[in-house]
């Protein structure tokens, strides 16, 4: 009882610590997540009748958010590369934060998979009866997305040890200390191996999954595997800036140098002029070469709800990040740098969207109409339930954990310096 | 990369079915017949067309499709469409768009080129229905009823899906097993499209719909899919010129399905076509 009221207190003298600002923020999140855990229920034991996806338009928000997350968790790969394989320091600070983003966005990318399956007391099927084929590669591009993201997700969350291992109530015991030091000396293979396997399942689930379907003109191409590896790489540093930024701005301190931000986006921005030229032939190829072969046009696959104006919103987002994060005036400055990432981050976001909305909307038949889709209340709160609880874990993590180095340092600077 | 290995058909059967769009009245006997064999929810309301489960779907196709067609030129016709049991490129080497797509191996495509699908295996991904360019892959969105009495009349070779499962036309392959047990206990080793026919053939009042052995050139599907009424649905390679085609398919495969169609009215062969 009284390690109860101990508790409850602690739990009072935080909440009126927080200022008003983080007290709405934290209402709005936990109302979200209450959405989540009802209709999260809902869905698990009620099944997915109380989606808007249907027969003709069989995947819709969730599929969306795994996409998306898959490729903006993305960045974490990237930036480990930069920093422990080509050895840019500059990127030390973004380190520890990028790695738990990679880690949310993995998880919550299985959790949205398994509400999306229909059978989700089956998920581990995929493991036990994967659909190998003859050959070393798998036959399913999903049997390939299950077990690379599994062993990234494995990947990831070794990467995620030292930072608790680096709070100072377990940093101070000379064997845990030890622990983390040396994890952290040898975190180089371990970002060599998620680059690794980032390349496989962002290239599968990304692109590959869609790019095998032949019965489908608005889906076929080969090459969209690769788009996708390109995609993240590009995206996915935007959006690790993004957040380390908007966690700075929350806690109202430096936690990332400007260096440290402005050289991931230029790294960001280089990447997007490949994919620009990348997606550019996209558009031009599926033209051209492969829509033809449906004895289609490509224009006439576009319309309903989802009509060619998100391509070009998808370009326009892709041209404003090439700008902002390549030409240096403007990724100098804090302001227009966090413009392109955000355009960075829309531009792949679009591209998810197309991918999901616009291809399941074409219809399959010359005398049927293109097919909408409007997620009903359930896959609103799981999807931004999922999202809050991703944010909340952040949020614990950047309050209460070394998730930001540089910010520390410079925290006990001051009070050593008082 | 490893060289895939070919998987000849051991069988001499490759099923496949001719239905005459010229004779089909529209009456739906073939869906109920199929409904009924093979188990199909019946809700109390089933008004969510989407969200319907049917093997067998009876789509109804006019020539107004511009909203351009008068009086008396507005023509109709029902187009029966189930599974089309897709072979890829290679009929010998069955490549159909769901098979390779399933992440646990659910569906399968057999020796006689029939695509099955194993509901207890399906995770409900729904992978293989996105890649159906027939829309033949259903999902049970709710957990299956019977209204009234109909769960009594469940038939005992069919196992009733779960909810959260993908359901498709199997060419009724348990009557397939069924006749095959029978003829081996006779000592036939093989069996023909007379013992084993689908139950929307069985149903059709009309004779529209004929099924048997692609294999076989004298039987009476393998003659009517030669015919020049033959076509197949939105599978317009059928009437490019052959080096077109070739280079076309050396680029991807075609579902190259099983079901075929006849009809001498221009239009609606038309209709198989994007604008």
């Amino acid at each position: 009882m009284k390690y109860l009221k101990q508790a409850f207190d602690f739990c009072v003298n935080e909440w009126k610590s927080y200022s008003k600002n983080i007290q709405i923020t934290l209402l709005v999140l936990g109302f979200l997540v209450a959405g989540f855990l009802v209709f999260g229920i809902q869905i698990l034991f009620w099944g997915l009748g109380y989606t808007d996806m249907n027969n003709m338009f069989a995947f819709g928000q969730w599929i969306i958010g795994d996409l998306g997350l898959v490729a903006l968790g993305g960045g974490a790969f990237t930036t480990g590369f930069i920093l422990y394989i080509f050895r840019n320091d500059k990127l030390e600070p973004l380190i520890n934060s990028t790695v738990l983003i990679g880690f949310l966005c993995y998880l919550f990318t299985l959790v949205f998979l398994v509400f999306d399956i229909g059978q989700p007391l089956r998920a581990w099927f995929g493991y036990t009866y994967p659909n190998w084929g003859p050959g070393l590669m798998p036959q399913s591009m999903l049997t390939e997305v299950v077990w690379c993201l599994t062993f990234y997700f494995c990947v990831l969350f070794i990467e995620l040890i030292p930072i608790p291992l680096g709070h100072r109530l377990l940093d101070r015991y000379p064997v845990i200390h030890a622990i983390g030091h040396y994890m952290h000396k040898l975190m180089w293979i371990m970002a060599a191996v998620g680059t690794f396997l980032s390349f496989f399942h962002q290239g599968s689930l990304g692109g590959g999954m869609w790019g095998v379907l032949y019965g489908k003109s608005q889906w076929f191409r080969p090459h969209f595997f690769f788009l996708a590896i390109v995609m993240a790489t590009a995206g996915g540093t935007s959006f690790m800036i993004l957040c380390a930024w908007l966690a700075g701005k929350v806690m109202k301190k430096e936690v990332v140098p400007m260096e440290s931000f402005q050289s991931l986006a230029k790294v960001s921005g280089i990447m997007m002029i490949a994919y620009l030229v990348f997606n550019a032939y996209d558009v031009y190829s599926m033209a051209t070469k492969y829509v033809p072969l449906y004895d289609r046009t490509f224009v006439d696959t576009w319309g309903g709800y989802y009509g060619i104006w998100m391509l070009v919103l998808e370009f326009l987002f892709t041209l404003g990040a090439i700008v902002i994060l390549v030409v240096p005036k403007f990724r100098n400055t804090e302001k227009t740098m966090v413009y392109g990432v955000i355009s960075g981050v829309m531009a792949i976001v679009m591209n998810k969207s197309i991918t999901v909305l616009h291809g399941s909307s074409v219809p399959n038949f010359p005398w049927k109409p293109f097919v909408g889709y409007n997620p009903t209340i359930q896959e609103w709160f799981v999807f931004l339930g999922g999202l809050a609880t991703a944010v909340l874990i952040y949020m614990w993590f950047a309050k209460y954990l070394p998730l930001f180095p540089h910010a520390d340092k410079h925290a006990h600077g001051e009070e050593h310096h008082a | 990369m490893a060289q895939e290995k070919k998987k000849e058909s051991a069988m001499k059967r490759r099923w496949g079915m001719a239905i005459d769009l010229d004779k089909c009245t529209g009456c739906g006997q073939c869906q109920v017949a199929c409904s009924q064999e093979n188990n199909i929810p019946l809700f109390e309301d089933d008004s969510e067309l989407l969200k319907r489960v049917v093997f067998l779907d009876v789509m109804k196709v006019t020539n107004d499709r511009d909203r351009a067609a008068q009086y008396p030129n507005v023509k109709t016709a029902f187009i029966p469409k189930m599974c089309q049991q897709c072979s890829g490129n290679d009929p010998k080497n069955p490549k159909p768009p769901c098979v390779s797509v399933c992440p646990v191996v659910a569906t399968d495509v057999g020796d006689d080129g029939v695509v099955s699908q194993v509901w207890s295996r399906c995770i409900g991904c729904r992978y293989c229905q996105a890649s159906c360019p027939y829309e033949a892959r259903q999902f049970n969105w709710w957990k299956p009823e019977y209204e009234g009495s109909f769960k009594e009349s469940l038939n005992p070779e069919v196992s009733v899906a779960s909810r959260g499962t993908i359901v498709k036309c199997t060419f009724c392959s348990h009557i397939w097993k069924r006749e095959r047990d029978k003829m081996l206990a006779r000592g036939v080793k093989d069996i023909n499209a007379v013992q084993y026919t689908p139950a929307c053939v069985s149903g059709c009042p009309t004779g529209a719909m004929v099924f048997g052995d692609l294999n076989d050139p004298a039987s009476e599907v393998s003659r009517l899919a030669k015919t020049d009424r033959a076509f197949r649905l939105v599978h317009t390679i059928d009437t490019w010129d052959e080096a077109k085609k070739k280079e076309a398919q050396a680029k991807k495969d075609y579902p190259n399905p099983k079901v075929y169609y006849l009809s001498s009215q221009q239009w609606l062969r038309d209709m198989m076509r994007f604008k």
